[in-house]
């Protein structure tokens, strides 16, 4: 994060980094809107350290162990600042999120993963004080009025969508986001006269976004090899037979070093994508390939992510679609959300994943109006749980009961072999 | 969640990881106490000293609150996939996994910091079977 915030201000020079910041603390922040252009790249990196510093923060705090899921809500954090949130947008609704653990009589850090994801809605934050009506300081205050909440309610509703997918959509806030962006666009936009997404993309990066992710994911790989050396190679072996279910912690179930190696393969290997498919590597492409490595520990591998893309690719040639397109480039990194469907049902059901998940994605962000940033992860949700109750509704009725493995019983109820 | 939403899943989730292993006998018992209570999982299914080592290492998790709090919500809902024993693991005070003579015995001890299982009163292993 260092060197992010370094080659931002080396870049640019520090009067026109801390203009920029300022520039993206009130842009609008709905889906797409890429700080590297609302801005300047310099200042988007500052802003999106900034971020992921609060959510380090709230870790450190609240004493929570850093680990998988921390780590992929702080790499989240991070990808996301590039293209969404801002310390002004995150923090209502991470107060609202511990006034709701005060509510329910818990302590914030039982909270802490939900107060660092539900930062999806920081856009709301900054719509309400920004982009209805000229800012004003009452404004700003109904804005983190609304923040914070969308952040008493994001617990109730996050623990519930967990029990529609059943934990077969890693990013189930982006579901619990969508779901509460429906209603509060609903509300908004009551009156008609709903405000289109944003249009931003950075199409000309520079090389310093471009290289970001490779110099990232070879240190992450370098750090595992000099942690763990030979072992932990065959840890993350190990680690690629793992369904990737929620919650699979890599580094609490396998090793660190197993699992940096992980993310930096990760890394290395949907940059790779990106490159292939001629799309440009900025704020929202590179948000997903933080986001894809941060859960490369709490989730996702080689092996259970390459069937999501693939269905995702054919959707993409089956709708005459171009790989490179925004739309279908977020889809490919964020659709990995459902990588565990690979993982436990095996390909077959990847692939399905994958081309329902696109299909739907495309659509969903206008539902909400580009609120909820966890778009793919709102779509990815509604696509595991329909897969879920279809395999589960099939299992069910197929079923028949099995001998049982320890032999018969009499009826004193004695085992008898 | 209050106490009986609580115990119901945690006795869900270890009933499907119980379940998976096609036992011809499973048996939960419950003592409750003011603090804390007990759940005894008895089953008809010999397991080696592997299995049991993994079924404890499950379930004496380190304490994990921000898993707990959020994920732990999903014991004993989901029917799909294998049973996830650290989903109780994150919840639970402690956990004791031996054969017994006919299978496994599963104790868990859940209660608060002032809850101490070694003091707990109740029924030894011959009473509970």
């Amino acid at each position: 994060m260092g060197g992010a915030v370094i080659s931002g201000v080396v870049s640019e020079g520090f009067s026109s980094v801390l203009r920029g910041f300022q520039v993206i603390q009130t842009h609008p922040a709905r889906l797409v809107n890429d700080f590297t252009v609302a801005a300047s790249e310099g200042a988007a990196l500052v802003n999106a350290v900034a971020v992921a510093l609060i959510g380090l923060v709230l870790v450190r705090v609240n004493g929570v162990k850093l680990s998988g899921p921390t780590v992929a809500g702080v790499f989240t954090l991070f990808g996301f600042g590039l293209f969404g949130k801002t310390p002004l947008n995150i923090a209502p609704i991470m107060v609202g999120v511990y006034l709701a653990a005060r509510i329910a009589g818990k302590e914030f850090r039982d909270y802490s993963i939900i107060a660092l994801f539900g930062t999806a809605l920081g856009p709301l934050v900054s719509l309400l004080a920004f982009e209805l009506t000229e800012p004003s300081a009452m404004q700003l205050g109904i804005a983190m009025l609304g923040g914070i909440l969308v952040g008493i309610v994001l617990p109730a509703a996050a623990i519930a969508m967990l029990r529609l997918h059943q934990g077969y959509n890693l990013y189930n806030i982006g579901l619990t986001t969508g779901f509460l962006a429906l209603f509060v666009a609903a509300v908004i936009f009551g009156r008609g006269g709903q405000l289109a997404g944003g249009g931003l993309w950075n199409e000309t990066p520079s090389m310093m976004l471009r290289l970001l992710v490779p110099i990232s994911s070879a240190v992450l790989v370098t750090g595992g090899l000099i942690g763990g050396g030979r072992e932990a190679l065959r840890s993350f072996g190990r680690i690629l037979k793992l369904p990737g279910r929620l919650p699979s912690d890599f580094m609490d179930i396998e090793s660190i070093p197993g699992t940096l190696i992980n993310m930096g393969v990760m890394g290395f290997a949907l940059w790779g994508y990106v490159l292939a498919v001629g799309a440009d590597l900025n704020g929202p492409v590179l948000g997903g390939i933080f986001t894809v490595m941060g859960f490369s520990s709490f989730g996702k591998h080689p092996r259970n992510v390459w069937p999501i893309l693939a269905g995702v690719i054919l959707a993409a040639l089956a709708f005459g679609k171009e790989l490179s397109a925004p739309g279908v480039i977020l889809g490919a990194l964020f659709g990995t959300t459902l990588a565990p469907l690979a993982g436990d049902f095996g390909v077959v059901a990847g692939v399905i994943a994958g081309f329902l998940h696109l299909s739907i994605v495309l659509r969903s962000g206008a539902w909400h109006a580009g609120i909820g940033l966890y778009n793919n992860g709102f779509a990815g949700g509604l696509t595991a749980g329909l897969i879920v109750a279809v395999i589960e509704w099939y299992r069910s009725n197929r079923t028949r009961v099995k001998p049982a493995r320890s032999g018969s019983i009499s009826s004193g109820g004695k085992r008898s072999s | 969640m209050n106490r009986t939403d609580f115990v119901l899943h945690l006795i869900g989730e270890i009933a499907h990881y119980i379940l998976d292993a096609e036992p011809m006998r499973m048996v939960i018992s419950l003592h409750q106490e003011e603090d804390g209570l007990h759940l005894a999982i008895l089953d008809s299914v010999p397991r080696d000293e592997n299995e049991l080592k993994t079924i404890r290492a499950s379930l004496n998790n380190a304490r994990r609150p921000e898993l707990a709090g959020y994920y732990g919500n999903m014991a004993g809902y989901d029917s799909l996939g294998a049973a996830r024993l650290n989903l109780i693991g994150w919840q639970v005070k402690g956990a004791d996994v031996n054969s017994s003579d006919s299978g496994t015995k599963i104790d868990l001890w859940l209660g608060g910091d002032r809850f101490d299982p070694q003091t707990f009163s109740i029924p030894d292993s011959g009473e509970m079977e």
